[in-house]
This record gives C-alpha cells, structure tokens and sequence, in this order.
C-alpha cells in the first residue's frame, strides 16, 4: 500500500522533483520498482480502495511544504517494523517521506513510534548489541577508539557485535551459549516471541540475576532478585522521537534498602575488579555518556543535566561548544555524500494468505507486559482480564459468541482469552494485546522468526486457529 | 555457461529477466526487444490517456546484470529450432541452448470499408504501445468527437480517458453487454449509468461498416444499423492478436497463442518456453499481466533450479480483472459472465440506477468468483478476500455490503443490551457497572461518571450513558430521580454537543 500511494505521488506529480534531485541518489530505481503498485492493482491485495490511496496520497502530498502546506509528518509504529519484512516497509515509508520532500522541511519528516518510555534515549547510548553512545556501530573503529579514550582503556577491550535480542534469549541456557544473564526491568517470560521456550531457557540458566520493582514473570524465575529504583524515584533524562533531550527529575524518594542500577552496577563492576571506577550519580554518568557521545550521530557533549534544567528546548545532536539541532537534516544527511540514499524495494509476487492471522499489540490502559499496570486498581479494573478481538462474521463461522473463552493456536503454543467481537478488524485477523502471562500471554503463540536485516521478531503476523475452550481465563 | 536467447522486451520479459537476476543465475543472456525504448509498463497506458500518469512514470525498473544484453530495436525473425538458432531483424544468427518467446500480442484490426491498409486515413488509432499512446492524446487535442470501437476493458479505459480530451465520446459495441467476457446484462446496466454520468454514449448490439473522411482525415463513421456518426479520431479496441509469426512458421503449435504446458511453461519443443500474451497455457490466456508475471517468476525458478513454490503459501489467482479510470469495476474468478456449476452458489445484489452491482460465487467456504460494479470498499474488500482465499461468512450475502462502522452491539436498547457488554471503551464501563452505580444511589451521568469513570475518556459513549441513566430512572419504581438530575442531564448532552462542535 506504501508502494501504490508512492506510485500515485510519482505519476501525479506530487513528488517534489528539486529535492530528489538535489538531496537524495537512488530516485530512479525507486520511482521504477513502485511502478508496480498502481492502485488498481495494489487493491485487490491490501483490500484499500484505489481511490482510498489516491486520496491518501493527495492529502500527504497537500500538507508538505514542497506544495505549500504546513507540514506532513509521516509516523510508522510497531507494526510496521514488526514483521519478517520490517526493514523493507519502513524503508517504503521513507521513500515516501523523501518523494515528499519531507526530511529536514518545517513540521515535517518521517518518524518511528516506538513501545517502550525511552527507547530512543536507550538505543542512542549503546543500549543494543551492535552500538556505541552516540549512535554508532561498535565495530567502527575511529568509534571504538573514541569511546575505549572517554572510558580509559584499550580499544581491543571494548567487545565485538552480540548476539540481538531474539538470538540471545535462543542461546541462553545452551551448551554454547552464556550461563548467566542480567536482566534489568524487562520481562522476556511475556514480551519475547514464541515465550515458552524462552521460559524454558531462562530456567536452564545457572545464574539469573533480575533487576526490577516489581515481581514480574520473569523475575520469578530468577536466582537474585535485585529490588531497584523505580522511574519516580530517579533523575535523569528521555529522549523522544524528534530527538529532543528531556530532563526527568526525582518525584519520591525510593523505599529505605532499595539502590539504583547505577548503584548495583558499581558495586558488580567493582566485586568482579575493575580497575575502572563507575559513577552512581545520575549527573555524572549523563556527562560520562555525553563525552563518550561526542562526535557521534546522536552528539550529547553539549549538554548537561545543569544545562537542560536551564533550556528545555534541546534537540541532538548538541556538540560541545555548539548548539542544539531543532530540525534534523535541515541541511544533509548523515551519509558521506550528504544526501539521503533511495533503496528500492518490492512488494514481492502476491501469495494466498492465511486463513486467520494475529495480529499482537497493546490498549490504552496497559503498558508492555503489564507487570506494572495491572498493579494499578483502576487499570487493571478497566482491563482486567486477556481478550482476542474477533470480527463478527470471522466469529459466526467459528461459532464464537461474544464473551466466549477461546483458544488460539499456532505451532509454538496456544493462548487464551475471551472473545470480544468488533467491527473495527478485519474479518480474517485476530488482535490480541500481550499485556498479560499465563494461560493469556499472546507470545506463546508467536514465532521468533525475524526480520533478517533489523533481528525484529515478526509479532505483528502469525497465522493461527481458533476454537472455544473450556474453563477460565487465567 | 547455457545460452538463453529470449525473443522480447516487454512487461513479462522485463519481469522474467529481473527474477532471473535477482535469483542468481549462470546464464548467458541475450534480448532481442523489437521496440527501441526501454520495457515499459503497458497496464498504464491507459492512465496516459486519462493525464494520470506521465511516460517517465511508466518505466519498469531496469537490470544491471552483465551476463544479460538487451539489443533494442532488433527482434528474431526467424527460428531454426533442428540447429538451434535464431535469426534477428538485423541478419545475424544466435544460438541458444534454451530460447523464451515473450513476443506478446499486437492490436487486432478490423477491416472497415474506407479504410486503405497501406495508406489509413489519419484519425485511426489503436492502443497497444507508448507511441500509440502519444499519437492519440496528440489526436484527441484536435478532435471535437471521438469513437472507440470495442466495449472490452480497454475500450472503456480510452473511452473514460478521452472523455476528458474531447467533446463527445461514443463507444460502439457488437454485442448486448459491455465488457462481455467480465458483466451479465443488470451489471452492464449498472455500469451505463455511470458511464452516461461521465458523458460516454454508448452503442450496443452495433458494429463499424464504413469510415468515412475528408481529405484523407477521419471524419465520420457508418454503422450497422445505417446511421452516421461523427467522428474525427476512432480507436480500435477489438481484442489482440498474439505475435507467433515466428514460432508458427519454425513449426510449433499455436492456438492462438504458442501452446505451452502448465507446469513447465516449455512448448513442445523442450528446449522453447514462451510466457505472456504470446502463450496458450492449459487454462487460456487471460491477457492480464499478473498472469503472464506469475509465469514469468515460475520460469525464472526453473530455469535457476529454485524451488517453483514458497514453502508455505501459494501465489494469488492471477484473473483478476480491474479497471481504471474512475470506472469501479472489478471482477474474477467465475465472473457474472460465467455459468455456475450445481455446487456452487451465486449471490446477486442489483441496484442499475444507482450504478451498483455486487454477485459473489462461493463453493463451500471459499470465494471462487465475485464481480463488483459501482461498489466502492466492498469491492476491494472482496478482491482481497479473493486473492488471498479468505473463508467466507457463514452467510456470504454478508459480503456484499460493508457493514456500518457502529459498534458491535452499540445500537440496541438498554432493555435488549446484555450487561456484560461494555459501554465505555476508554474505561472498561459495562451495562452492569452503571446498573450497580444506581444500585448504589448514583442518579444522573455526573454521578454515575464519577463512581464509574464512563464518559471520562474519548466521551463517545455520552449518548449510550445518559439513555441507560433514563431508561434506569424510567424503570426504578422507587423514581428518586428529581427532574433537575434529568435536566442536568439535558444540559450536559448539550454541552458535549457543543464541544463536539467546536472541536470540528
């Protein structure tokens, strides 16, 4: 569908010509391959009315600068990442963007919604398996000297690319694979895809250590339980979609015997001799992170948590001595050449699908595993229980009624919910939101296939059976 | 290194060749492309016609794969398929060790009296390349009046495209129903109406005899039933004929197209495969291009020893029919033109004035055919359902309206309305929460919200709260309701609705 709107944008003129031709390489091949898409076509496929895309096309196109508008941000979420196709459909949606015109213009661009409260802030600090602060890859050598010098070590020190999430937790456990795991405030036992056998590798563990706040899932499971600060008793910073710096302050102060993971990860640090003392002021380890930043993609040295208590309005990247970066890309790009680059990509040839897919996601009044929010009355009182969200014909045919518990299943296992019946879905598609364990906990029903560029879990598409179950929802 | 020859350039080569490529392949490839430009997309010249595309738009991505030359301008012109070799336009002999025929389909012409094949007068067209294209929107231009010869798909299509070019559009038709291999009468007759609404005429149940012109440009034609119209450009959409000229004359069997079998795409010559609309496979040539695409990815596997089908899935029918041009009509499978077999079942819903018709044909649980005329989402909602072998409702009439956007269950009344069913989304409110808040001594939404936080959230369950609030009051025999708490309730209706409006 991405493609076809893209096809309209080019065969209307609304792609903005001047920018493709002064800011990106690769337009060519891209305008090409969307030429498969015209709407006719990408309807019978996508189920969107042709005219629906056009549409579509005609209003993004109406609010860019390029034609006069006051601006067209075009925001992808989860979904779109989360499949074995991920890389190659947010890639659609930036070509699009940049047809527009959009990266770098007023009120405009293109932006990942993500799940988790600072993602973004996370990822820029090195937070994955393959990067370094400041958002740059840890195999980069000029990189790895620069973090290695702020760090005070060699740079052969610094490790190589990990294993990503998904591998990681299949490795656990194994013969080969690591025998002790630290886990900070996540909850793997109810997020990972295919979660069972995550359960069951976790167990095969010899040390789990988990750091949390509340006894989640997997905390249960764990050898140590660390009881850490939680978001309101901390200060420090987030970090959102545009970039911009925030100051988070402390609200509370944490119960008495309770430490920070700065604190905890000191005193680890120093139990196993390292000769490299670790902050456990917020303050000092921001500008610790600052400095290791500085010069990479997502530059924090400029800034301070002094500073963003004076100026709230700070966007990365902020060198040392310059200034913050209200509109990323104003002027390039951060490739060699300054110019955004193209990638074609393709639909691929149209396959029948499957009869039911799930489809996974969260509601408004939970958040991420639930292990938080369904410790809180009023939430969990307006979201008690799990639920699958079932078209009324797709119902009909499977002989569901409104308020039936049913099973889904697919080869890594089966969930259980009540069904609730809306229009608002399609009638070959289930939701089910994955804010609960146990018998109601949608991954075990997930596959850890994944995105082979991004190691994205595909969440988003699973094919599945449905049928009423016997008994309660756990 | 196995030499493949391929005999085209067009859409299904251009496919074909970019599969190949993308697949790895250890081929050395050479392309004869009888047109001198680049392979371009044949779908869309339609929407040349229309001003909804422009020529650079209709590129199809090229290949840079250098164990693959394409010579332009040159195509084979005779097969020696005992020795293995082809003879190109320009005189030289190629051997191959497997040889694709994608050669495609020329227009058929009809032959009119006035109409000298050696010399045609100006006005004449047909639609099958780019420079076609180009010729008649530089016609149109001149043109007060404009005949198209043929109510097929592509007929309609340059019909709908001139209709925006010239003052009068007439399309004149042989038999009772436009788009007779696709419509039944009651959908043709649901698509006149729009037609007429976009200023085309059409003529039904008439043919062409005669053309007549004035200085050797177009200037009118004769019909069968002996009237005369007008016309300055005439385009001839009476179907296409399949180039096999050369795979004809080096012996292979043509019916019309170049027979090739289901499974290998190979002719009866195994070493000869042809794809596209120059190919009879078993099940016919649909003349669409997800058909000869398909073929074209099947034989690129093939040919690379790649396995033919993905592991879990099945690729999509290739039949379905969809035209363009602002005309809603789409259809496949066992289409309204098609007869039923005893097991299957047909679902009509026929609405001529209002330019609708929807039928779907199901056989068991599965749609095996649908046709859609004026039928906007629903349409769309069927080829999707089509295509990717959906099951179907219990009841398929289901399919053939979109069903509104209201809540399951919303509308109702409070007396029928389980108490289990939520009414408050945002909040998790059901029937029975607002029945127990009453219970409790609430009287009016204020009360009842602040107990049970419904209507704090989006507000769009107001309306659904304050009439389960009345119909509590109206059956409480108690009635402690004052009537200030229901004209508080009144207020705030008013309230919301303001706000509503304000909010635009």
């Amino acid at each position: 569908m991405l493609l076809s709107i893209l096809q309209v944008v080019f065969s209307l003129g609304l792609a903005d010509e001047h920018y493709l031709r002064t800011r990106t390489t690769g337009a060519d091949a891209v305008r090409a391959a969307a030429g498969y898409w015209w709407p006719e076509r990408a309807e019978g496929l996508c189920g969107v009315p042709a005219d629906e895309i056009r549409r579509a096309a005609a209003i993004l196109a109406a609010g860019s600068p390029a034609h006069g508008g006051h601006g067209t941000v075009i925001l992808t979420g989860r979904g779109v990442e989360q499949g074995i196709r991920g890389t190659d459909t947010v890639t659609a949606a930036i070509n699009l963007a940049l047809a527009l015109g959009l990266p770098g213009q007023p009120n405009s661009g293109y932006g990942p919604i993500t799940g988790q409260g600072n993602g973004q802030g996370g990822r820029e600090h090195g937070q994955k398996c393959d990067q370094l602060p400041g958002y740059r890859s840890i195999e980069d050598p000029a990189a790895r000297e620069h973090v290695a010098g702020v760090w005070g070590v060699d740079p052969s020190a610094l490790p190589g690319p990990g294993l990503p999430a998904v591998e990681l937790l299949s490795a656990i456990g194994t013969d080969q694979g690591p025998r002790a795991l630290l886990i900070h405030g996540s909850n793997p036992a109810v997020s990972a895809p295919d979660s069972q056998a995550v359960v069951e590798r976790l167990r095969a563990l010899e040390l789990l250590v988990v750091c949390d706040f509340v006894p989640s899932e997997t905390s249960q499971l764990a050898h140590v339980v660390l009881p850490v600060t939680q978001w309101a008793e901390e200060e420090g910073t987030v970090t959102s979609v545009e970039g911009r710096i925030l100051r988070r302050r402390q609200a509370v102060d944490p119960p008495p015997g309770v430490r920070s993971e700065l604190e905890i990860l000191a005193d680890l640090a120093g139990r196993l001799g390292s000769q490299v003392a670790f902050d456990t002021s917020a303050d000092a380890v921001f500008d610790e992170l600052a400095r290791a930043s500085a010069g990479g993609r997502a530059d924090y040295s400029g800034l301070s948590h002094a500073l963003l208590d004076e100026e709230s309005a700070q966007f990365w990247p902020v060198p040392a001595n310059g200034v913050s970066t209200p509109r990323l890309f104003a002027e390039r790009f951060a490739t060699t050449d300054g110019r955004a680059r193209m990638v074609a990509v393709d639909a691929g040839n149209p396959t029948t699908g499957p009869d039911i897919s799930l489809v996974t996601g969260r509601v408004l009044q939970h958040y991420q595993t639930g292990a938080q929010t369904r410790r809180v009355t009023v939430l969990d009182k307006a979201v008690p229980e799990p639920y699958v969200q079932v078209h009324p014909t797709l119902a009909q045919r499977l002989n569901i009624a409104e308020g039936d518990i049913v099973d889904v299943r697919s080869p890594r296992g089966t969930a259980r919910a009540r069904a609730r019946l809306s229009v608002n879905i399609r009638p070959d598609t289930l939701f089910m939101p994955f804010h609960w364990g146990g018998s109601g906990c949608v991954n075990r029903v997930t596959e850890d296939v994944c995105d082979p560029v991004s190691g994205m879990p595909a969440f988003k598409l699973t094919d599945v059976t449905v049928t009423p179950a016997l008994g309660q929802v756990c | 290194m196995a030499r493949l020859v391929v005999a085209g350039h067009g859409m299904v080569a251009a496919r074909f060749l970019q599969e190949l490529s993308a697949l790895g392949h250890d081929h050395d490839v050479e392309v004869f492309a009888a047109e001198d430009c680049e392979p371009y997309n044949r779908v869309l010249l339609t929407d040349l016609l229309m001003g909804t595309a422009g020529g650079r738009d209709l590129r199809l991505p090229g290949i840079e794969d250098p164990r693959i030359r394409v010579q332009r301008g040159t195509s084979v012109a005779s097969l020696d398929r005992h020795n293995r070799r082809v003879r190109t336009s320009d005189g030289t002999t190629v051997g191959y060790d497997h040889l694709v025929l994608a050669t495609g389909a020329r227009a058929r012409t009809v032959d009119l009296e006035g109409i000298d094949s050696h010399q045609p007068p100006t006005g004449v067209h047909v639609l099958r390349s780019i420079d076609d294209a180009a010729a008649i929107i530089a016609a149109a231009s001149q043109a007060r009046s404009a005949v198209v010869l043929g109510g097929g798909v592509l007929g309609l299509e340059v019909a709908c495209g001139l209709a925006r070019r010239t003052a009068s559009v007439t399309v004149v038709h042989p038999t009772g129903v436009l788009m007779d291999r696709q419509l039944n009468a009651g959908a043709c007759e649901a698509l006149q109406t729009t037609l007429a609404a976009m200023g085309i005429s059409c003529l039904l149940h008439t043919t062409a005899e005669k053309v007549l012109t004035r200085n050797g440009n177009l200037s009118g034609l004769v019909l069968s039933d002996g009237r005369r119209l007008d016309a300055e450009l005439l385009v001839m959409s009476c179907g296409t004929v399949p180039e096999t000229g050369v795979a004809q004359a080096a012996g292979l069997t043509c019916a019309p197209g170049v027979l090739i079998d289901a499974d290998t795409l190979a002719t009866e010559d195994p070493l000869i495969y042809a794809i596209g609309d120059c190919a009879s496979p078993p099940e016919g040539s649909s003349g669409l291009v997800a058909q000869g695409w398909e073929q074209a990815r099947r034989l690129a596997r093939l040919l690379t020893g790649s396995p033919v089908a993905a592991p879990s899935r099945t690729p999509a029918p290739t039949d379905v029919v969809r035209v363009k041009g602002g005309l809603d009509v789409v259809s496949m499978g066992v289409n309204a033109a098609a007869s039923t077999h005893s097991s299957q079942r047909r679902i009509q819903l026929l609405d001529a004035s209002a330019g609708r018709f929807v039928e779907v044909v199901v056989d068991g649980d599965r749609i095996v055919g649908a046709t859609a005329v004026g039928a906007g989402s629903t349409a769309a909602d069927l080829t999707a359902a089509y295509t990717r072998a959906i099951a179907v409702p219990k009841d398929p009439a289901q399919m053939l309206i979109r069903p509104s956007d209201s809540a399951a269950g919303r509308t109702g009344s409070p007396t029928t309305m389980p108490e289990s069913l939520t009414v408050c989304s945002c909040n998790g409110v059901s029937k029975g929460d607002l029945m127990r808040a009453w219970e409790a001594g609430d009287r009016s939404v204020a009360e009842v919200s602040a107990r049970t936080r419904a209507t704090t959230g989006c507000g769009g369950c107001s309306d659904v709260v304050a009439g389960i609030v009345e119909w509590l009051a109206a059956g409480d025999p108690d009635q402690t309701t004052s009537s200030g708490a229901l004209e508080d309730d009144t207020q705030r209706k008013r309230d919301a609705h303001e706000m509503e409006m304000s909010r635009g």
